[in-house]
């Protein structure tokens, strides 16, 4: 659960990057692409967060 | 997972799930079906073999793009995703968030009317839907826009619902990790709910606009691109998921690299789809020249994560099969089930996107993209992939799962396999046909390319080749989904069915076994893209045409 916490951690990581150059870098400034890499990055981020939810709630003993 | 636990969890489905998945299934090949009717309509159509006016021949086209691209691969998508992450949870006990899936699932069938109606009644405005073609207040325009927006809405509640589930046993404390079929669903799930943001980002100006309530939209095209970037990765990771999913249930054969490194490569597919989207702008004349060459460069990563896949799938079935005594280079493929219609299927789908993925290199290079995005080369090339690939494929995991899920035994199963390769064989003629056809200048998106006798004689004879092509492959299809939908619904005959061919070449392969034949395809691949390559540029350099492309994809 651990690798799967961190892929979608690095995925995150480079849709955020990628939403930051599209909003940043004035010869790629298209705010629609850095509005769809930006919400992607918020998403897996999400799905990283719920990984690790499920894991430490699982561990707890009922 | 072996084949029988996998069955067996979609037997043990609650009637509730079953419905659900049942629904989802019977949308996806109704769309199929209407999607292929409405493409040979076109065809007959472009073929001057049935007289309409312009307007209707360009109806005929939007439905079957909106149809087929939208719908039918996004039906199929949602069951196939909701399939593996119920089948793959381990200690799971059926889809979580039911009413979630639901919901999406009713958004999507009333996005699908919505978008039909439109499309039907209104402007014909091809499947992208251009605001530039139309004007607020025009019939059918806002119904095309609001269904694909329902669209979106659903796919987000089925990817939550399908993350839900995976991720249930894990949170019950009845599953320690996720399988890689768990995560792979998990990042599938992922990637539809971004698409579905990206849906917005597109189509909720666009709506709002041709009701009235808000201004033109600002740079539809860029939010276009965006999309159909997305819409491009998701069936082709659903379509390599499938076949790590199909080919282990076949074969017994799990990855010989170990889940962990399948994992990787899963998620690999989420890190290349923001870096290499940058080729669909190649059309935009304001793009920078610096981002136009690192467009290019990236634009090369696109096929990493599929090449990958097919490696651990065909690596790991070679080992196995030469630890059983397999001989010669390709003596081993001789042990696969071919008369599983799911088998030939895949063997179908991986043949024809080396042809489809070789072909789309020549198109996303810089220099060619202007000269071929309006030509025939383009429907050429993706009917490989949308066709003989992801369509070949979802039906093959149909003949698995429909069957699993009503007990009630696959049709004809020795037809439907044969049905593989009619399929693929039409849409190599009509790809191949179409693809020479580009190179030598027919466009695409046009009705009539007879330039009034003007036109080059050859562009009849190819076009010609494309109709029978296009008429094989469509009537492949429409039989194949005629056999699915009689497998599920009950017949008269209750006489038990023999099962399908499978093989087991499964357990540990000790012995040291060589696997060369995933490495040497790639090495014909990319010889295969050089000769298109050279072939494109000598060919378009030799047209007494000079031609400058509009954003078309």
């Amino acid at each position: 659960m651990k690798q799967e916490l961190w892929l979608l951690v690095i995925v995150s990581a480079v849709w955020a990057a990628l939403a930051l150059v599209y909003a940043t870098v004035p010869a790629l400034h298209m705010p629609g692409y850095a509005t769809v890499w930006g919400g992607g990055a918020v998403v897996f981020l999400v799905l990283a967060v719920a990984i690790g939810a499920a894991r430490r709630r699982g561990r707890k003993p009922d | 997972m072996n084949r029988s636990d996998f069955q067996l969890r979609l037997r043990e489905l609650s009637a509730g799930d079953k419905r659900l998945l049942l629904v989802c299934f019977a949308a996806a090949l109704i769309a199929l079906a209407l999607g292929v009717l409405f493409g040979a309509a076109t065809g007959l159509v472009r073929a001057r073999l049935i007289d309409l006016p312009a307007l209707e021949g360009y109806r005929l086209m939007t439905l079957h793009g909106v149809t087929v691209f939208f719908y039918w691969l996004y039906f199929a998508q949602a069951g196939l995703l909701l399939v593996f992450s119920v089948t793959r949870a381990e200690g799971g006990d059926g889809i979580a968030w039911r009413p979630a899936a639901w919901a999406g699932v009713a958004l999507m069938i009333a996005g699908f009317v919505l978008s039909e109606t439109g499309a039907a009644r209104g402007l014909p405005l091809l499947y992208d839907a251009s605001p530039e073609l139309t004007a607020p207040g025009t019939p059918g325009t806002a119904s095309v826009y609001l269904g694909y927006l329902l669209l979106a809405a659903g796919l987000f509640g089925v990817a939550a619902a399908a993350v839900a589930t995976v991720l249930a046993p894990v949170f019950a404390g009845r599953s320690a990790s996720l399988t890689t079929v768990g995560f792979a669903s998990l990042s599938w799930a992922g990637l539809l709910a971004v698409s579905a943001l990206a849906a917005v980002n597109a189509f909720l100006p666009a709506a709002r606009w041709a009701l009235g309530m808000g201004p033109t939209p600002q740079d539809y095209s860029t939010g276009w691109h965006i999309l159909f970037h997305n819409m491009h990765y998701l069936p082709l990771m659903a379509t390599v998921l499938t076949w790590y999913v199909i080919v282990q249930l076949l074969t017994g054969v799990e990855s010989i690299f170990g889940a962990r490194f399948s994992k990787i490569v899963f998620a690999s597919y989420l890190v290349f789809v923001p870096p290499t989207s940058l080729y669909h702008m190649f059309l935009e004349p304001n793009l920078a020249g610096s981002v136009r060459v690192a467009g290019s460069l990236l634009s090369l990563f696109i096929s990493v994560p599929t090449v990958l896949v097919f490696l651990i799938i065909v690596a790991s079935l070679e080992t196995h099969a030469r630890a059983r005594g397999a001989l010669g280079l390709f003596g081993w493929m001789r042990q696969l089930p071919w008369r599983n219609p799911a088998m030939s299927a895949i063997g179908m789908a991986v043949l024809t996107l080396a042809a489809g993925g070789a072909l789309s290199f020549v198109l996303i290079q810089e220099k060619l993209a202007p000269l071929l995005s309006d030509t025939f080369f383009v429907p050429g090339y993706f009917h490989f992939l949308t066709v003989g690939t992801v369509t070949l494929t979802f039906l093959g995991a149909l003949c698995y799962v429909l069957p699993a899920i009503t007990g009630r035994p696959l049709w004809r199963p020795g037809l439907l396999a044969n049905l593989s390769y009619w399929a693929a064989a039409g849409v190599t003629l009509f790809g191949a046909a179409g693809v020479a056809a580009g190179y030598l200048g027919v466009p695409r998106r046009m009705l009539d390319v007879g330039y009034e006798g003007a036109a080059p004689g050859i562009w009849a004879l190819l076009l010609s080749a494309v109709g029978i092509g296009g008429v094989v492959m469509a009537l492949a299809l429409l039989v194949y989904v005629f056999g699915l939908v009689r497998s599920a619904l009950p017949r008269a005959s209750t006489r038990a069915a023999a099962p399908l061919p499978e093989v087991d070449l499964g357990g540990v392969a000790l012995d040291r076994s060589r696997a060369w034949t995933g490495p040497l395809s790639i090495l014909v691949l990319i010889g295969v893209m050089a000769i298109f390559t050279m072939l494109a540029f000598e060919t378009m350099k030799a047209l007494p045409l000079a031609a400058i492309g509009g954003a078309a994809h």
